[in-house]
């Protein structure tokens, strides 16, 4: 509990003057400074983050387009808001051996933490810049691998940093 | 000076036929045997201290008198797969003398009291096979063999068993694996083969030249025997000389010979204007000796073992200052990382590691942490393992690196890549 | 009686039969030691080399599985040695490991996991190539291979060797090229396949069934007994909120030692709450009613009815007991899964009785001194029947003569249906039919007798249909009329909150 001492109350106006004065002064330089203005005028104007923002989570795919993720499942079982939800398979290639068929992340218990991305062995689930999830009511919140991985605004999909060769070689 | 006690009639022509063999005196002894008590035999082959010459150098009279004192069959199996890299030695024997082998065989399992036995000969000598062979039909038919041996009451078999190429083969209870039809892996002990050997029965395993000596020692008798050699390594062994010396080849000395003498006297020294940089005595799983150690080794099992190398099974392999030891030293690991049987781990993935190691030296990736390394993974693989080949694999490389440590690090710094070491190594 | 000897083991004195290796005084004493290859149901290999100790005046490490413990030894496996020999064994077993955990089927149960992190050495040293060998090897319709994860410990060529006795496993090539494998056209097929599955220490050998369903970590388990055959053998289910996932073995001496057969581990797909009959029906040629199952019993009139029933061998004594007492007067038959191999016996684990309490019906009866027909005279005896109630099997599978006797049934004036499944020709009947869920061996608490005549408590776990009643709760339903179950103790006792309804929130 924090505990705030407040000023005695013969004195109390004083304070309350020099926050108006305060709002005052801002008021006055944000209409005739609007450059240097702190506020945006969101939706109109968007605020650019830094590239390490912890926001939407994109899966990133191979070379030939397919995802990365091996289905582990150790994203999954460190998420805190239990968001995560994998299906695995048997793929074709011995190589790969496990994949996901399925994997749907619940954008809405998500709490942005980032554990996933910590978690993962890989490089297969990464937090883009992307912050915007707002959506009316009734679109799909539950994001599955066209959206996680093939969104429109990814542009084909976002290359892992893992190479296969260099995976196989180290035993992954 | 050469002591020719096994080797005395091996330039005779026939001496490999029965009948040369009994023109010198074959088969007497054997007569002499059946005369005694089998106890007696054990107790004069203890009295005699002959030790094993297969390598581990053990009492061979007392590890007859390990068998348990019960009814159950009891194998005698000469061990002649011969694989130590550097050996040939069984193999002269065996092509030149037969029937010194069977004779001294037949005596040893009288001593034992077994009546059949088993020749395990190396897949890859087809002469020593078909001389057996031949040997053994010409034993059959003498009566040598077979039932009521000589009259004396004694049945004994005798049959060739003909391995497949394996190294492991050669240590006595992968050879009795092998020799029972399994993959030919060492077993676990206890318990051991004295006492629960091929198919479960108590074994006895001797090499070729440890029987053949049996017979020496029965004829002339144990005392004289040991008079023969040093105190506690007594009579004769054959080594068998090879590397960069004029005259390679077989050599019957004396126990307790001089490891120079050896060289320069009987084998005719180094390759003019060589230098001796330093000598295996016992063959490729023996630890490396420099030049100075070589001026101090008496080939006796003692006087190695002081120096930290063994006499094995006699394997000289002399190497001058032509050589690289680092290639050397690869082309041992390519062999026990090839010949380990893959059951212990310690041994499988160890011998692996370190010829990895080695060949990235020679190859020009070596680091210098590699020398470390070698020592660590080598200390950590020996005596971790059912059978010594691990320790086989480890004592060569913690020597080489220790031994002739400038010259591993010198080719680590220079990095040097000579087309010579890689076609050897590939 | 074994002669008892004395031993020190890291400074606890310990007394030991004589003959015990150091391993299992190890065991005995609860001190960790670390190994792979010593499996206390298979004979002893020594090569993972791993298990090593000091024993006081013996200078060379000596190996645990195959030391035999002898009077006055002081043992340790806490000295500086033996942890660096553990260390770099450790080592040597991990430089060819491929370090798939994150795919590997076997992550979170791995005894090499395990260990690592117990006796590891942390700093890998290797950096040179590791050797590449088969993966996803096919060895039949059960088990697939991984060569590269396997460590060779020789426990599944153990097993095949002296478990199965049927040798389809084996060690090819040598050296670290050792790979496991089976011979051209030789799958590995036998009725026991699976197990080396559970004995294999590391991803190696992977169930086909099991493999990438769920992540072990997710599951939980709990001890039973398996419903698949009158053995009765020892087993653990594995279960997390979406079902019940796979069975395991569990060590009983004197049943199924560590051992189990593939069948047995099967026996979890019936008690999932898909398929299961949710609630009770009354089925007639016309409609199809739906209520509960308090209300069926209810509304089932008993009173002055010639009434039938059927019993199968697979509920506990309890329910028996409950149930034969309050129909002591009537008919009853023994429907048997396959009377023609009713008494098989493959000399190991599996009996030809696919009833886990046969023994335990057959004792209820004889208590009772009652007459139990053979299904046979049913036929005969079935137009003079007013009601006939039948408690059908928990897992239909196991009966192959299902649809047949159910269409005998059937022809009875009113058939009351007791069991967890409901089957098709069940729902359009000429005649009366109440189907009532009964619960399944994870769902209640009781006793089950083996063939041998060895008694064997079962636990309920959780309920899953929570309208499925046992025969005792039905039982006291009728009886008593009333629903609260949880006043009579020995109900209450066994009630769990349905852990499976538990869902994850959704939009």
């Amino acid at each position: 509990m924090s505990v705030t001492k407040r000023p005695k109350k013969s004195r109390y106006l004083i304070p309350i003057f020099g926050g108006m004065l305060l709002t005052f002064k801002i008021l006055l330089k944000n209409l005739f400074s609007r450059k240097k203005m702190l506020t945006l005028n969101y939706p109109e104007e968007h605020y650019k983050y830094g590239p390490r923002f912890k926001g939407n989570h994109i899966l990133t795919v191979k070379k030939d387009g397919s995802l990365r993720c091996t289905a582990c499942m150790l994203c999954a079982t460190n998420c805190p808001a239990n968001c995560i939800r994998i299906t695995a398979d048997e793929h074709a290639d011995p190589n790969v051996e496990k994949y996901p068929i399925s994997y749907e992340i619940d954008i809405l218990r998500c709490v942005f933490c980032g554990y996933c991305e910590e978690a993962c062995p890989v490089d297969a689930i990464r937090m883009g810049p992307e912050w915007q999830t707002a959506a009316l009511n009734g679109s799909n919140f539950v994001y599955d691998i066209k959206h996680l991985a093939h969104r429109e605004n990814l542009k084909g999909g976002v290359q892992s940093v893992v190479d296969d060769k260099e995976r196989h070689k180290a035993g992954i | 000076m050469e002591h020719k006690l096994l080797t005395e009639h091996y330039n005779k022509d026939n001496y490999k036929s029965l009948e040369g063999y009994k023109q010198c005196g074959g088969y007497e002894t054997l007569k002499l045997a059946l005369n005694k008590q089998p106890k007696e035999l054990v107790e004069m082959v203890k009295a005699s201290g002959l030790r094993g010459r297969g390598g581990a150098g053990f009492p061979t009279g007392v590890k007859w008198s390990f068998l348990p004192d019960n009814n159950e069959p009891r194998y005698l199996l000469c061990n002649a797969d011969e694989g130590e890299p550097g050996t040939f030695k069984d193999r002269m024997m065996m092509e030149k003398a037969p029937h010194q082998l069977i004779e001294g065989m037949i005596i040893s399992a009288f001593a034992i009291q077994s009546h059949k036995s088993y020749i395990y000969i190396r897949g890859e000598y087809t002469d020593s096979i078909s001389i057996i062979e031949q040997a053994l039909k010409e034993a059959y038919k003498q009566g040598y063999l077979g039932k009521n041996i000589l009259n004396s009451g004694f049945d004994h078999e005798m049959d060739i068993y003909v391995g497949a190429g394996a190294y492991i083969c050669g240590e006595e209870t992968g050879m009795i694996s092998s020799l029972e039809g399994k993959k030919g892996q060492p077993k676990l002990k206890p318990p051991y083969p004295a006492v629960k050997g091929y198919l479960e029965k108590p074994t006895v395993v001797n090499n070729v030249e440890t029987l053949a000596a049996v017979v020496p020692i029965v004829r002339d008798g144990a005392e004289k025997y040991k008079a023969i050699g040093t105190e506690r390594s007594a009579g004769t062994k054959i080594f068998s000389v090879s590397g960069n010396v004029v005259k390679p080849g077989n050599y019957e000395v004396p126990l307790g010979y001089p490891l120079m003498d050896m060289i320069n006297k009987l084998c005719g020294g180094l390759p003019p204007g060589r230098k001796l940089k330093a000598c295996i005595p016992g063959g490729s799983s023996a630890p490396v000796l420099t030049a100075e150690e070589c001026e101090k080794a008496c080939l006796d099992y003692e006087n190695l073992m002081d120096l930290g190398s063994m006499l094995g099974s006699g394997a000289i392999i002399v190497i001058d200052d032509s050589n690289s030891m680092v290639d050397i030293l690869s082309v041992i690991m390519h062999f026990y990382h090839h010949e380990s049987c893959g059951q212990c781990t310690p041994c499988r993935e160890g011998t692996g590691w370190l010829d990895q190691i080695v060949k990235n030296i020679l190859h020009g990736k070596g680091r210098l942490q590699d020398l470390d390394l070698i020592q660590n993974i080598s200390q950590h693989m020996m005596g971790k393992t059912i059978c010594a080949l691990s320790d086989a694999a480890a004592l060569p490389a913690i020597s080489f690196v220790t031994k002739f440590k400038n010259e591993f690090i010198d080719y680590i710094q220079q990095n040097k890549i000579s087309s010579d070491n890689l076609n050897q190594v590939v | 009686m074994k002669k008892m000897i004395k031993c020190t083991i890291n400074n606890y004195p310990v007394e030991v039969e004589e003959g015990t290796t150091i391993i299992q005084a190890f065991k005995k004493l609860e001190q960790e030691i670390a190994h792979y290859c010593w499996h206390p149901g298979l004979s002893i290999a020594g090569v993972c080399r791993l298990c090593m100790v000091e024993i006081e005046g013996n200078n060379k490490l000596q190996i645990a599985c195959n030391t035999v413990v002898q009077d006055g030894m002081v043992i340790t496996n806490q000295s500086q040695k033996v942890k660096d020999t553990v260390r770099w064994g450790l080592e040597f077993h991990l430089i060819n490991h491929p370090l798939d955990c994150p795919i590997c089927d076997q992550a979170g149960e791995c005894v090499l996991q395990e260990q690592y992190m117990k006796f590891g050495a942390y700093q890998p040293l290797m950096s040179e190539d590791k050797v590449k060998k088969r993966k996803v090897v096919d060895l039949g319709s059960k088990i697939v291979l991984d060569t590269e994860r396997c460590i060779l410990c020789a426990r599944c060529t153990r097993f095949t060797d002296e478990i199965s006795k049927t040798k389809e496993l084996g060690i090819f090539n040598r050296g670290d090229r050792s790979e496991i494998g089976i011979f051209k056209n030789k799958p590995l097929e036998n009725d026991y396949a699976l197990n080396t599955v559970d004995i294999c220490p590391v991803g190696a050998l992977t169930s086909k069934k099991f493999r990438f369903q769920q992540r072990v970590w997710y599951l939980k388990k709990a001890p039973s007994v398996c419903t698949g055959c009158s053995t009765g053998c020892n087993i653990d289910v594995y279960y997390n909120e979406e079902g019940l996932w796979r069975i395991r073995p569990r060590h009983n001496s004197s049943i199924n030692q560590y051992w189990m057969c593939d069948k047995g581990r099967e026996t979890f797909k019936h008690v999932n709450p898909s398929g299961r009959l949710k609630s009770s029906f009354r089925h007639t040629a016309e409609q199809t009613e739906k209520m509960t199952t308090f209300q069926a019993l209810q509304t089932l009139k008993l009173d002055s009815k010639k009434i039938g029933l059927v019993l199968t061998g697979s509920y506990t004594c309890e329910e028996y007991d409950a149930f034969l007492d309050f129909f002591q007067l009537h008919s009853i038959y023994h429907w048997k899964n396959n009377p023609k191999n009713f008494e098989d016996y493959d000399n190991f684990l599996i009996r030809g009785d696919k009833n886990p309490n046969t023994k335990g019906l057959l004792e209820s009866i004889n208590k009772r001194q009652l007459k139990l027909e053979d299904c046979t005279q049913l036929e005969q005896n079935i137009s003079h029947l007013d009601l006939l109630i039948v408690c059908a099997p928990e897992n239909h599978k196991l009966y192959p003569c299902l649809e047949e006797k159910i269409n005998l049934f059937l022809k009875s004036k009113e058939l009351v249906w007791i069991s967890p499944h409901s089957h098709t020709l069940l729902q359009k009947p000429i005649n009366t039919v109440w189907t009532i869920p009964s619960k399944t061996y994870f769902e209640k608490t009781g006793t089950f007798i083996n063939h041998h005549g060895t008694r064997q408590k079962i636990k309920a776990v959780a309920s899953i249909v929570d309208s499925a009643r046992s025969l005792e709760e039905i039982i006291h339903i009728l009886k008593t009329g009333q629903t609260d179950l949880t006043q009579i103790a020995s109900i209450r006792d066994k009630m769990k909150t349905n852990y499976f309804m538990e869902q994850k929130g959704s939009l």
